[in-house]
């Protein structure tokens, strides 16, 4: 009997414990419905709108970047023709595409948009045609995870713009920085990942807190097309310069080690190098970074929305954001914070304008040399010294906001370059004086866009012309096809009826 | 011991004791599997979105600035001393899972009165130095009062978990589960694609 008692309490004992387990079983299921978004985001769908149905404030701060009203002293989202304000641009970079036409960026959303506008990637007819390879639209879209995946990172480099025009339709967005699955960071460029092996890191052990400012560094950052990479020759293989270190100069030393050139300046034939946008590299010299301040701290702070926090996905200047990027540690007036910016900003400018002046005048100056018949031995030194002056000008006027993100050592690379720039027009002195030049220079009339282009050659009408016709039968034939492409995508909704 | 659970060697109930026994103990090892029981001896706030209530409160603080230095423990839990430590752990720990379990928990959670107080007590010790500047004990009117009769959080009402956090508040809020494996941040896809090249 007494048995029988026990294997009675037994038997109820088991059969709560098997409620229970039911139970934590059950509410585990729960919690898989609990929270269901309204579609599937597959792995890198590259359409923000789909990922926006899921997370909505997100996506709709991230749709205000297509606002275009603020300019400040430096940047801003507005479209200024950086060539009006400043023509000397047009002599630096004669004989590259960068003289015909080059403007400030506006907000992430319009990134597509500009690069086909852009009279830089010229008006190709249909594939294979065109100035420029398919990497330029690296930086420009999820699109390019998406392709590379299909494709293969090799072929996505390989091939004109052109070819891959139909592919690449929806502009920087989700895709680009985060993992469909649970929302976390993630590198989807391998250049970055690449350079970070170059330097012997795995990008893998970043912190959280340096993944907010490397996913900004998949494209904010120096880089340069190298077609001679073992495996891959004639591929314009998208590298970033950082195996010596990130300066000015360990990145001049890698180009000249491996005498890499951009193009070969039109009128002084130095071999030049274009900085791309060493945003990322520059940040990293300044006090912010050192105080474990990241890009997105400043460029996308949260901001609350009916007592709801999130990350502020309208990336833009802080400067117009002042309250909730800068005044949450510094707590000063805007107008004072904005001031403090300006000064610096102006300060370096006024030093990076010499530097420019200095430069036009020593590419103008060698040009006469050629023309008097200076040799190819006289003229090499020179012509490596205003490679390096032009590469530190453009290392500290194309990293966009470095005069504020790193004044000091922005001060420092550009006047490193104006000592440079000086050497070169010495020994451009001499040289002239030896050829029998003598009396002063007659530097031409430069003071507007229209004189400079038409100095060094650059007919504009017929460019813009030219870009019309693209403009008409090429894109939307493009727009079309990635329609349809699309369209086949399809979406697919989470139902809640379980 | 065993000779208080198991009749004797030639009892017949002797195989069927043996089998239940085992049944008791297997189910309990299931139950702990499926309950995830051993992360909750760690700091690791994964544990704590073990229940899906707290998916929101895991979310807002995952998005906050503590998320860098303090886990849920460091301001839920009394760090005065290991035993009060444990013993507090254990106690709001048990408390929680009988509400989850008998289906009481309410849509918006708030803490009770001893959280508050160990909560209060942890922003405290991690912000003492903020919260105790002698610069203003001498010129601001009632500093030691309003530093030490409220709570640090009806001013700073953000921090971390937000003014309005619940079910319906935090909409389509995605946690890791706690069996999760650490993941990288180059996608498989990329790094196949690099080894590739």
């Amino acid at each position: 009997m007494k048995n029988w008692i026990l294997f009675v309490i037994t038997a109820i004992v088991v059969f709560l414990l098997g409620m229970l387990a039911s139970s934590v079983i059950n509410r585990k299921s729960e919690a898989k419905f609990a929270y269901v978004p309204q579609v599937k985001i597959s792995e890198n769908e590259p359409r923000n709108e789909i990922w926006g149905k899921n997370f909505p404030k997100e996506y709709q701060s991230y749709i205000q970047t297509l606002d275009t009203s603020f300019a400040s002293f430096q940047g801003g989202s507005k479209t200024i023709d950086m060539l009006e304000e400043d023509p000397r641009l047009v002599v630096l970079w004669a004989g590259y595409a960068f003289s015909k036409d080059y403007n400030q960026g506006r907000g992430h959303y319009y990134a597509v948009d500009d690069v086909r506008n852009i009279l830089r990637t010229g008006a190709p007819k249909g594939e294979g045609d065109g100035p420029m390879p398919a990497t330029c639209w690296t930086c420009k879209s999820p699109d390019v995870p998406r392709l590379m995946n299909e494709k293969g990172v090799a072929e996505f480099y390989s091939g004109k713009w052109a070819d891959k025009g139909s592919e690449i339709v929806n502009p920087i967005g989700c895709a680009d920085c985060h993992d469909s699955k649970d929302m976390s960071l993630q590198i989807t460029r391998p250049a970055l990942v690449e350079a970070f092996e170059s330097m012997g890191k795995d990008i893998n052990q970043a912190t959280h807190n340096e993944m907010r400012s490397l996913v900004c560094a998949q494209c904010h950052v120096e880089y340069y097309f190298n077609k001679n990479l073992p495996g891959k020759e004639g591929v314009p293989y998208l590298v970033f310069p950082w195996k010596n270190g990130m300066s000015a100069e360990n990145m001049e030393e890698y180009y000249d080690e491996i005498e890499f050139s951009d193009w070969t300046h039109e009128l002084s034939k130095a071999p030049m190098l274009k900085a791309q946008h060493p945003g990322y590299e520059t940040y990293l010299t300044g006090v912010h970074a050192d105080r474990g301040v990241s890009c997105a701290d400043c460029h996308m702070p949260y901001k609350t929305e009916g007592g709801q926090k999130f990350t502020d996905h309208h990336i833009q200047s802080p400067l117009n954001n002042v309250a909730n990027s800068c005044q949450v540690c510094h707590r000063q007036e805007a107008d004072k914070l904005i001031e403090n910016v300006y000064s610096r900003q102006t300060k370096s400018m006024e030093s990076r304008l010499k530097l420019e002046d200095a430069l036009v005048k020593a590419h103008l100056e060698a040009k006469k040399a050629w023309d008097l018949g200076a040799t190819e031995e006289q003229m090499k030194p020179i012509l490596m010294d205003i490679r390096h002056a032009q590469w530190r000008w453009d290392y500290a006027a194309a990293s966009h906001g470095a005069s504020f993100h790193a004044p000091v050592e922005i001060g420092r690379v550009i006047t490193s370059g104006l000592n440079v720039a000086a050497d070169a027009r010495i020994k451009l002195a001499r040289l002239l004086a030896s050829l029998g030049f003598e009396g002063e220079f007659d530097y031409p009339d430069i003071s507007t866009k229209h004189k400079a282009q038409q100095f060094i050659g650059i007919d504009l009408e017929k460019l813009k012309a030219e870009k019309e016709e693209f403009k008409k039968n090429v894109i939307p034939v493009w727009l079309e096809t990635a329609k349809e492409r699309e369209a086949k995508m399809g979406v697919e909704q989470v139902t809640m009826n379980h | 011991m065993a000779n208080h659970f198991l009749p004797d060697k030639n009892s017949k109930w002797l195989p069927i004791s043996i089998v239940i026994l085992g049944s008791i103990v297997g189910l309990g090892l299931f139950l702990a599997k499926e309950s995830e029981i051993v992360s909750y001896m760690t700091d690791d706030p994964k544990a704590c979105v073990n229940c899906h209530v707290m998916t929101s409160e895991y979310n807002s603080w995952m998005h906050s600035s503590h998320r860098e230095m303090a886990s849920c423990n460091d301001c839920h839990v009394p760090h005065d001393n290991i035993a009060n430590t444990y013993y507090f752990k254990a106690k709001d720990g048990l408390y929680h899972a009988s509400v989850f379990t008998m289906r009481m928990e309410p849509q918006v959670i708030t803490m009770k009165e001893a959280s508050a107080e160990v909560v209060q007590q942890n922003c405290v010790r991690c912000h003492e130095q903020q919260i105790t500047d002698p610069k203003l004990s001498s010129w601001v009117e009632s500093h030691k009062t309003n530093r030490t009769e409220r709570q640090c959080w009806s001013c700073h009402q953000e921090v971390p978990h937000g003014k309005v956090h619940g079910l319906n508040s935090t909409r389509y809020t995605i946690a890791p589960i706690p069996t999760d494996q650490e993941k990288d941040v180059v996608p498989e896809w990329l790094k196949k694609e690099i080894k590739n090249n």
